[in-house]
């Protein structure tokens, strides 16, 4: 085979991390979030393995997937309609697991028959919460070269804010990494630490007989989390290979790291550094283009297609269709699919969900540091 | 299976009269209203009609035409039985022929409509810009119990001796055809959208290729055949938005009323008729802090750092700032730099205006064009392209076209 990679399957949790965001997963799940104007968030991991010949990949879904499946359709979209492999999408096996699992290693215990039954040599694994343009092809030929029995992707930052603020375990674990050439040495387990981390992805890859030997051992000892069941306690006698990203990547992290990842991109350098490597696919809607009527002043903002401007729009991001009448003012705002804001309505520091519909003159007002969530279909 | 109707879309035409814009690629293909080429118009209006089977003539410069309709799943025309077929002249045992007239490329293709066995079959012209429902078309072609109806517009009296006209009775029977007359006796204009009964259409077009001395034409030599044997023709009168968007001012005209659907008849933002096309896949559009942008259109992939007024940008438009776009079609991917000044023209795809240059000008009571500047080209820094100056190869800096 030429272009497709023979060698790898991807598997994709679109449900981690939901936790993170419970206003935007109330209806959906991290996977199908709403990003960057006219994205999902599974568009970004799921289009970069399809731009890397990945085209047998599965998503493990567990809880609140209408959305998403919605949006992935067939695959079509990101070319993973397939004879062989494609696009598979999973939801939870109700019978046998009765309730939706929790962590990595239940979710592949549940589909080890369908992971034996693969050709691939290898598996990528990857969460939906970052926004990335990644090439899993370096990663894999990293992870060959070293001879490592699992490749993990990190990067250098600096631990968001609320993963540092927040003191509880209940919202999923996030992982940093010491490294000695090349070899994780030691994984910490939500370290609240300042300063610069190498900060887990949450990105894979591993050979697929030995992660199926892996979580055959695991799920019989009870054990729910990849990292901090399987490889934390192991890191001697597995080999595991850091591979280091230094690309441009958006983290979702909480509900104002939703607000700042979005309003991020409205600078030139990060918006290439998104999308400048590879076409990012999504799901298409046919909207006509935008457009702006007299009367409308716009600065630094970004807009899909399909909406009207006729008012005041200011360093905000539009989502598809959203309409803005005359005389209201936006201002860093995020406005889902659909929003309509009616003439003489003033906003500002407002995340409106898919469908919000805020009425004429009506004032609403968040701030930096706290945003204004409005639910979906919610009218104001 | 038979199907009730199937679409034949005439898609051949060079559009000589778009010059510069038709170089590259056959006049269906040119680009319209931000985001879509002309065929998404007739193509959309198949599918919203509920025509599942469309063959597309084509004949020049397919290249682009073709990959852009490929499977025509845009269309949502990948279809197991049926969906759309480009069908391009082709070598037969008995010789090969390029298509002589519009009769002539449906004649050779009677056997693709042969397959399909149906009752109906509607000819559509590639180059027309226009919404409309070809189910209510067929509707009035049942209820006249007529053999072929024609889709017609009134055109105002003075300017009726430019089209093929129908005259008709009250009850909308065709009496007469008049081609270009200088004294019609109707003002219904032919659209050249027709719907034939199949065993009529079949029949006259196999009489008209033994005609040595035809034209093979439809307006010439089908239609003037049929009133000759009494045919029951009828006239389905269309009082939506029409344009042939044939030359390089109506093009530019048709784009210029997509920005203004309150008046021009003209919505693009129509749900419940959507006019589908191949997505350009780009991230969404950026408008910045030094923009101006004032009653225009913008899609997918511009960044606009300049000011753009009444105009329309297609995906991945570049404006740097200080340039200034006015009345302005300006097509995908073309890059405006910093204090270019380009208004009342067409800018095609892929083009690069250099910085300072000057493109068309807002009309005077002396001169009124619409510049045009064909695909691919560059157009160097202080170069001026005047008003009326069709520019199909690079202009140096500092040159001027006029």
């Amino acid at each position: 085979m030429v272009n497709s990679n023979k060698s790898a399957l991807g598997i994709l949790f679109p449900n981690s991390y939901d936790q993170l965001v419970p206003e935007l997963v109330n209806v959906r799940l991290m996977a199908s979030i709403p990003f960057a104007s006219r994205y999902r968030m599974i568009d970004f991991i799921l289009s970069s393995m399809a731009n890397c010949g990945i085209d047998n990949i599965s998503v493990l879904a567990s809880s609140n997937y209408h959305s998403l499946m919605d949006h992935l359709g067939s695959g079509r979209e990101w070319d993973l309609v397939r004879k062989n492999g494609g696009l598979n999408i999973l939801p939870p096996f109700a019978e046998k697991t009765l309730k939706p699992y929790i962590g990595r290693v239940e979710a592949l215990a549940s589909i080890l028959d369908l992971l034996r039954a693969q050709k691939e040599k290898y598996v990528v694994m990857a969460d939906t919460n970052i926004a990335v343009n990644f090439d899993f092809n370096a990663m894999i030929d990293e992870h060959i070269a070293s001879g490592a029995d699992v490749t993990v992707a990190y990067n250098v930052q600096e631990l968001p804010e609320s993963y540092l603020k927040y003191q509880g375990n209940d919202r999923g674990f996030y992982y940093t990494f010491s490294i000695e050439d090349g070899r994780v040495t030691k994984i910490y387990v939500n370290p609240k630490k300042e300063g610069v981390h190498n900060f887990g992805m949450n990105i894979y890859v591993v050979e697929r007989e030995l992660l199926i030997n892996m979580i055959n051992t695991a799920y019989v000892r009870g054990q729910i989390y990849f990292e901090r069941d399987i490889l934390a306690p192991q890191l001697e006698k597995l080999n595991v290979h850091a591979f280091k990203f230094d690309g441009y990547l958006a983290r979702i992290t909480g509900i104002k790291s939703y607000f700042d990842e979005n309003m991020k991109l409205l600078e030139d350098e990060n918006l290439d550094g998104l999308f400048a490597d590879a076409p990012i696919y999504t799901k298409i809607r046919d909207d006509n283009p935008t457009r702006y009527i007299k009367g409308a002043v716009v600065k630094n903002t970004m807009a899909a297609d399909g909406c009207v401007i006729e008012g005041e729009v200011e360093n905000s991001v539009l989502f598809k269709g959203v309409k803005v009448g005359k005389g209201a003012k936006v201002k860093n705002c995020i406005l889902m699919q659909d929003t309509v804001i009616e003439a003489g309505a003033n906003m500002e520091y407002v995340i409106t969900d898919k469908k919000v519909k805020v009425t004429e003159g009506k004032e609403l007002k968040g701030s930096d540091t706290y945003p204004v969530y409005i639910h979906k279909h919610h009218q104001v | 299976m038979a199907k009730e109707m199937i679409a034949m879309l005439l898609a051949g035409g060079q559009g000589s009269r778009l010059y510069a814009l038709t170089q590259k690629l056959a006049k269906p293909a040119v680009p319209f209203g931000g985001k879509y080429r002309i065929i998404d118009f007739p193509l959309s209006n198949c599918v919203n009609s509920g025509i599942d089977t469309v063959g597309i003539l084509t004949q020049y410069q397919p290249l682009v035409l073709n990959e852009y309709i490929g499977n025509g799943q845009p269309w949502d025309l990948d279809r197991l039985h049926g969906g759309v077929h480009v069908l391009p002249p082709y070598q037969q045992a008995s010789g090969s022929d390029w298509y002589k007239g519009t009769a002539n490329a449906i004649y050779q293709n009677l056997s693709f409509i042969e397959r399909y066995n149906p009752q109906y079959v509607i000819i559509l012209s590639g180059d027309q810009i226009c919404k409309q429902d070809y189910s209510d078309f067929l509707k009035f072609h049942k209820e006249k119990g007529a053999e072929f109806s024609v889709a017609v517009m009134e055109v105002p009296w003075d300017e009726a001796s430019r089209f093929g006209l129908m005259v008709a009775d009250e009850d909308d029977k065709i009496t007469e055809f008049q081609e270009k007359p200088k004294n019609p006796k109707s003002n219904l204009a032919s659209m050249g959208i027709y719907i034939f009964n199949w065993d009529i259409l079949k029949k006259y077009l196999i009489e008209d290729e033994a005609d040595p001395n035809s034209s093979n034409d439809f307006g010439n030599n089908i239609i003037p055949n049929l009133l000759r044997d009494n045919r029951r023709m009828y006239a389905y009168h269309f009082n939506g938005y029409w344009k042939d968007v044939g030359t390089i001012s109506s093009l530019w005209e048709a784009n210029m009323e997509v920005l203004d659907p309150e008046h021009s008849g003209i919505n693009l933002f129509d749900d419940d008729w959507k006019i589908y096309s191949r997505n350009s896949g780009m991230t969404g559009h950026k408008i910045s802090s030094s923009a101006l942008v004032e009653n225009s259109m913008i899609t997918d992939g511009c960044r606009v750092n300049g000011t753009v007024k009444h105009s329309i940008l297609f995906a991945g438009v570049q404006v740097e700032e200080g340039a200034v776009i006015e009345d302005a079609v300006v097509m995908g991917g073309t890059v405006i730099k910093s204090g270019a000044v380009v208004k009342h023209c067409i800018v095609a795809e892929n083009v690069v205006i250099g910085e300072n240059a000057t493109v068309g000008a807002m009309p005077t009571d002396e001169e009124s064009g619409v510049a045009t500047v064909g695909s691919g080209v560059y157009v160097g820094d202080n170069a001026k392209i005047g008003p009326n100056a069709m520019v199909s190869e690079n202009v140096k800096g500092g040159e001027e076209q006029w």
